[in-house]
């Protein structure tokens, strides 16, 4: 009894003190400087923005800038470049710099982002591509970039974050401290763990707002929505559905913002098992807003794959309607059999629907099965853990569920390419057509940005038309603050921004 | 002895070759690799002309037998290469999960200890009581919560009710606690229900009601009790030891504890052979030793086996 009384003392004492430690801390943050605290969902073993995608971090932490970024709109404006010009033929691009330096005081030359480039191209593979241009520096802030084709998303390119431009001379430790010339400079970096930034006193494009910032590594929802509720942190973003709800219900302590953004759910149609009809009767059926009530909000119904406040996002397709997609089944001879199942020459209609389980796909699926089958359409479903290597490979599918990224970066060639190309992965569906090649060969040389967006609007109405794709939903991009912290790119779709100099906090 | 120490490593040489050799050829059919894996870590699509140069330069375009066998080769020199993810050296990253894993899991098992074996032994001697009873409730609901259950609770009185525990304090002894509680609740739990049985299987002896009607005193027998009881319940131990170095994915992800159980998951999700096979070299020599330590322990417990200094 008496060692269960000295056990009983220990626990106590030990609350105690943790009681008292958890209060210390608590007073030293109220008496501290504007210091903002956010929760991110990913972390890396290395702040190296050239390589792998660890620049996507970079840029999030305010470390590191590019040449050009993209706005909120998805236009793309200048950053660490001014101004710039292309020649006649499309393949010369110059461009003027800013008056821009490191976080260490160096300016930013023409010769230190020609040798970012060079070096960006050594160490990642999907830009290896940068090592075919010649790019050589004109002055001190004259950048030319000559290509060996007409290059028009030269721009676009210029805005991935893993273009960023760090200075090669003064980083002695591109893992754990690269020099940047963004608003902030890193204090500390724990490799896959917590990062912290402190105010770029030498920032070059205006007043930085917050003292500091730190990002902690949560992966887990529920940890981020009680460290949240717990006040330990001020801000993140991806917040789920459920806890969506629960900070819109207190919207005098915490600000929610959701936007679509852009990442895509989307289906393919194997047109080369599928006829016409089969296909029309399924994108008739499939009730994207239905998907996105059933997800919480989470995403937003897609038209095509594009936001529709993109120039390029200009597609239409119908609304819903069970009763014509049973019509245009029983026009081409199909009839419902004892089973309720649409069937022709005795052969009843059963898809199969494959999926991999993740980013809702698996809900979309079930969703799917269920609507079809009210309409009198049989779906069985079939999972695999890596889509790629099975069903996206093979061809073996009615219909593939996917999700993917769909605008990188403020142009559309992207993912025109990816998707609807006679070389692409999802050619194995059945789409490409010589009409669409065409517009796909006149898109990747077209320089003039308005008429590249009407021949990528002409592409995926195709697609639409066709009865080829099924455009299900972007994901929103959900960003909780606490009140008074503002500028943390909530409104902004693109994944690879967070703070910057606009950042602040009451 | 010596012998019985020398057959269990020549044992592990065996068990490590037949697993890492199991693990490779089960990583090397199943769908997907490290290099697709990696460059579409963010959704971006790539193109298969940069997939085949990165498997070549990664030379996941060599045979089976050629993969394994360089790394097997490298392995048998100390190396376990770098990971595929990332390029860090993989003996580096086991080693630093290592070490959280095993401040999570020697913390958590003193703990469970604790309160387990007082709580055990007052259950087992007032056995059908009120304090019997409601031990073997609480032992019953712990061994039964499932730990993501266990740590939301800790979270929401501890962290965001009471203020007690952040969320944030990074590998401080403070940060400890939660992850240390949510792992030992359910392990205490078990501990309570298998060591009460052991001990009133030891207490229904003749032994021990023969000493107490010689009059023997109360704490002389609990203490032959006890010693009796050590053996199975050392076993137990020695089990949860062994499961608790692999690592808990989900403890280690909710309380931000990257140890062993997350690093192997993030290797099985992005295909990592290398980490993935220093991984399972890694978990193959902590059970072996593990069981090794155990019986070694027998030994030092039971004097009948020294004696006939059989392999127990």
């Amino acid at each position: 009894m008496k060692q269960m009384r000295r056990m009983l003392a220990l626990i106590l004492t030990i609350c105690a003190l943790l009681t008292l430690t958890a209060h210390g801390e608590q007073a030293l943050a109220e008496g501290g400087a504007k210091w903002l605290k956010l929760a991110e969902s990913f972390a890396y073993p290395s702040l190296d923005a050239h390589k792998d995608y660890y620049g996507w971090y970079t840029s999030i932490y305010g470390i590191t800038e590019t040449l050009f970024r993209v706005a909120d709109d998805l236009s793309i404006e200048p950053l660490l470049a001014e101004d710039y010009e292309v020649s006649e033929d499309g393949k010369t691009w110059t461009f003027q710099l800013a008056d821009a330096c490191f976080s260490n005081g160096a300016p930013v030359t023409a010769q230190m982002v020609a040798r970012n480039f060079q070096r960006l191209a050594e160490c990642n593979e999907r830009f290896a591509y940068l090592s075919e241009f010649s790019i050589a520096a004109d002055g001190e802030k004259t950048l030319v970039i000559a290509t060996p084709g007409v290059y028009p998303t030269m721009l676009s390119d210029l805005t991935a974050p893993e273009m960023a431009i760090m200075d090669l001379d003064g980083t002695a430790d591109f893992d754990g401290a690269p020099v940047g010339t963004g608003p902030f400079a890193v204090k500390s970096f724990e490799p896959e763990g917590t990062v912290e930034v402190e105010r770029n006193t030498a920032y070059w494009n205006g007043e930085v707002g917050l003292d500091g910032v730190t990002f902690f590594y949560m992966q887990d929802d529920d940890t981020k929505l009680m460290a949240m509720q717990a006040g330990e942190i001020d801000g993140y973003t991806s917040v789920t559905a459920a806890a969506k709800e629960i900070f819109s219900a207190d919207p005098d302590t915490y600000t929610v913002t959701s936007i679509p953004a852009t990442r895509l759910q989307f289906y393919v149609l194997n047109k080369t098992r599928l006829d016409d009809a089969v296909r029309g009767a399924i994108n008739l059926t499939v009730d994207c807003d239905a998907i996105a009530a059933y997800l919480g909000g989470t995403v937003s119904p897609a038209v095509g794959p594009f936001s529709a406040a993109a120039p390029y996002g200009q597609v239409t397709k119908p609304a819903p309607d069970p009763e014509a997609a049973k019509a245009l089944l029983e026009a081409d001879g199909y009839a419902l059999n004892d089973d309720g199942v649409y069937e022709k020459d005795g052969a009843p209609i059963r898809l199969n629907i494959c999926y991999y389980a993740a980013r809702s796909l698996d809900s979309i699926a079930l969703i799917m099965q269920e609507q079809l089958r009210n309409i009198g359409v049989d779906a069985v479903l079939t999972v695999q853990e890596d889509p790629d290597a099975t069903y996206v490979a093979t061809g073996d599918y009615d219909i593939a569920l996917y999700c993917m990224i769909a605008d990188k970066a403020g142009d559309p060639y992207y993912c025109v390419d990816a998707l609807y190309r006679r070389d692409s992965k999802w050619a194995l569906g059945g789409f490409p057509t010589d009409g669409s090649e065409a517009l796909i060969n006149e898109l990747q040389y077209e320089t003039d940005i308005e008429r590249r967006a009407v021949l990528a609007n002409e592409v995926v109405q195709m697609t639409i038309d066709d009865n080829a794709f099924g455009y299900v939903g972007l994901f929103n991009k959900t960003t909780v603050t606490r009140k008074g912290v503002s500028g943390i790119s909530e409104n902004c779709p693109f994944d690879f921004y967070a703070v910057s100099a606009d950042t602040n906090m009451e | 002895m010596g012998r019985a120490i020398a057959g269990r490593l020549i044992h592990l040489i065996w068990i490590m070759i037949a697993v890492s050799f199991l693990t490779f050829l089960l990583m090397y059919i199943a769908p997907g690799d490290a290099a697709a894996k990696k460059l579409n870590a963010q959704g971006i699509a790539v193109s298969e002309e940069i997939l085949e140069q990165t498997r070549a330069s990664m030379g996941l375009d060599r045979p089976f037998f050629v993969q394994y066998g360089d790394w097997a080769l490298r392995a048998l020199r100390g190396d376990l290469g770098s990971s595929y993810k990332d390029g860090f050296p993989v003996a580096e990253k086991l080693l630093k999960a290592l070490g959280r894993t095993a401040v999570l899991t020697l913390s958590s098992l003193a703990l469970a200890l604790l309160i387990a074996i007082p709580f055990a032994l007052l259950s087992a001697l007032k056995r059908d009581s009120a304090v019997d009873n409601i031990t073997r409730l609480f032992s019953f609901i712990g061994n039964s919560l499932p730990n993501f259950l266990i740590s939301v609770l800790l979270m929401y009185f501890l962290s965001v009710r009471l203020r007690l525990l952040p969320l944030t304090a990074g590998e401080s002894a403070k940060s400890l606690v939660m992850p240390c509680l949510a792992l030992s609740i359910p392990i205490c739990g078990r501990f309570i229900r298998q060591f009460r049985a052991e001990l009133l299987e030891e207490l229904g002896k003749p032994y021990v009601s023969g000493a107490i009607l010689r009059g023997v005193k109360r704490r002389f027998v609990l203490k032959s009790v006890l010693h009796n009881a050590a053996i199975p319940m050392l076993t137990v131990v020695g089990l949860s030891v062994g499961t608790l170095m692999g690592g808990s994915v989900v403890i280690e992800t909710i309380f931000r504890w990257p140890g062993l159980g997350k690093l192997a998951m993030d290797a099985i999700t992005n295909r990592d052979y290398p980490v993935i096979q220093g991984f399972v070299l890694f978990t193959s020599t902590v059970y072996v030793v593990i069981n090794l330590l155990i019986d070694i322990c027998y030994r030092w417990i039971d004097p009948r086996l020294r004696k006939a200094g059989g392999d127990a």
